[in-house]
């Protein structure tokens, strides 16, 4: 595989990859080191991805364990939520919403960081990047059942802890 | 409508919903209007949609593209395998060898063209052509020692060969060639008109080198029509005293020779 091939069919996933890192890590520097590090491995060991069924999901998959491992080895606590993410919000929404948005997107995050692992990773992959169940279990390797198990579950936790937190009680 | 909302709400928090589906959700929290009732799922589904259109900045892109470019260019500049090495030294070896091949033989062949069958009439043309007397003009002084030098190895002579070689013993303008020439002549002594021809050469000379030369070879083999000739050197005040003594010393012991 050369630069051109590894460019073509690597570099379309990194927007992935990255948003994967970033919302394991928190935060954008952090996430940038740790798919620059997933990349360099992937084009290190190019010559055996021709026998992986998948790359993306490949990438994925080392993309979560390095984000855990890196996680795991600083002690890290749960970083806050960067706001330079609400950047790029829509421009017709007035100041006052977007001030609104930006506040409770970053409640939505730090109540998904809260999570457990598996959790976060389905419901970001999911939610956020729409992979088909299919696509999931190759990169989780769980069942269609678990997964929608797990889907169910960590979208209501994520609606049960931001009502709590918005003290709007229970129920929709 | 807010119905249909609702239900799809309730599929989506049982993990049932479709990609679809949870995209039509999406695009109904991202709208301005949303019941009052319904404003509380909206906070997820933006975060859903803004956390989507994250990506590294820029830089990054640049940064990565330079890490991942040297590596490539290494190996690239490299000249093949071993085995390309070793087939490049070959055919380079080849190709000096078959040159050096076809060089050598145009040359032989080149010679082959040049030179008649026997090395004997070979040298006698070269002889001939060199010495001949038309020819003193463009040839040049060492080309006819050489010449004279190689008569004696001829096997055999004829008479062209002392002819020539007497000629140049009285003629050459050059005293070194003459000499040669006298010298190779002392190798022929046997040949008809040789002997003779030295004697009568005797008269000619001027130069007391060849003179004595002349006496020497002549003395040896004993020539005793050469008498006269020491007699009139003798006789001769012009000649050097060196030559005199010589042509004295040859008349006695050809004299006494004859007792």
């Amino acid at each position: 595989m050369d630069l051109q091939a590894f460019t073509q069919r690597i570099l379309p996933v990194q927007g992935r990859l990255f948003r994967l890192a970033q919302m394991f890590l928190g935060n954008r520097e952090e996430a940038e080191d740790a798919i620059q590090d997933v990349l360099m491995r992937l084009w290190t060991n190019r010559q055996q991805l021709e026998t992986y069924q998948s790359i993306d999901a490949l990438a994925v998959q080392m993309t979560k364990n390095l984000c855990l491992d890196r996680l795991k080895s600083h002690h890290k606590q749960k970083v806050q939520y960067n706001v330079d993410m609400t950047e790029v919000q829509a421009a017709e929404m007035t100041p006052h919403r977007q001030l609104e948005n930006a506040d409770s997107e970053a409640l939505i995050y730090k109540l998904i960081s809260e999570l457990p692992e598996q959790h976060k990773l389905v419901l970001h992959l999911r939610d956020v990047e729409e992979y088909s169940f299919e696509e999931i279990e190759q990169v989780t390797g769980l069942t269609n059942a678990n997964i929608r198990t797990i889907l169910s579950r960590a979208r209501q936790k994520l609606r049960e802890s931001y009502l709590k937190a918005n003290d709007y009680g229970s129920g929709y | 409508m807010d119905q249909d909302i609702e239900k799809l709400l309730e599929k989506y928090y049982e993990g049932e919903t479709t990609i679809e589906e949870e995209k039509v959700l999406k695009n109904f929290f991202q709208n301005e209007v949303v019941p009052e009732h319904l404003k509380t799922h909206g906070a997820q589904f933006g975060y859903f949609v803004s956390a989507r259109n994250e990506l590294p900045s820029l830089t990054f892109n640049s940064q990565l593209a330079n890490l991942l470019e040297p590596p490539k260019q290494a190996p690239i500049r490299r000249f093949g395998s071993w085995l390309v090495r070793i087939a490049a030294g070959l055919a380079l070896l080849i190709v000096g060898f078959t040159g050096g091949l076809l060089l050598q033989q145009r040359k032989d062949q080149g010679d082959i063209a040049f030179l008649p069958k026997s090395k004997d009439e070979v040298s006698h043309q070269a002889i001939k052509s060199v010495l001949a007397f038309e020819k003193v003009s463009e040839t040049s002084a060492s080309e006819r020692i050489q010449a004279v030098n190689q008569s004696y190895k001829l096997s055999e002579v004829d008479q062209d060969i002392t002819r020539l070689l007497v000629n140049t013993l009285n003629f050459d303008p050059n005293v070194n060639v003459r000499l040669a020439a006298c010298q190779a002549l002392q190798h022929f002594i046997n040949e008809p008109e040789v002997s003779e021809a030295l004697v009568q050469s005797l008269a000619i000379q001027t130069d007391p080198n060849i003179q004595i030369t002349l006496i020497e070879v002549l003395v040896s083999i004993k020539e005793k029509r050469a008498v006269e000739p020491f007699q009139q050197l003798l006789r001769d005040e012009k000649v050097m005293e060196v030559v005199r003594a010589k042509a004295k010393e040859g008349v006695s012991e050809l004299t006494s020779a004859d007792v």
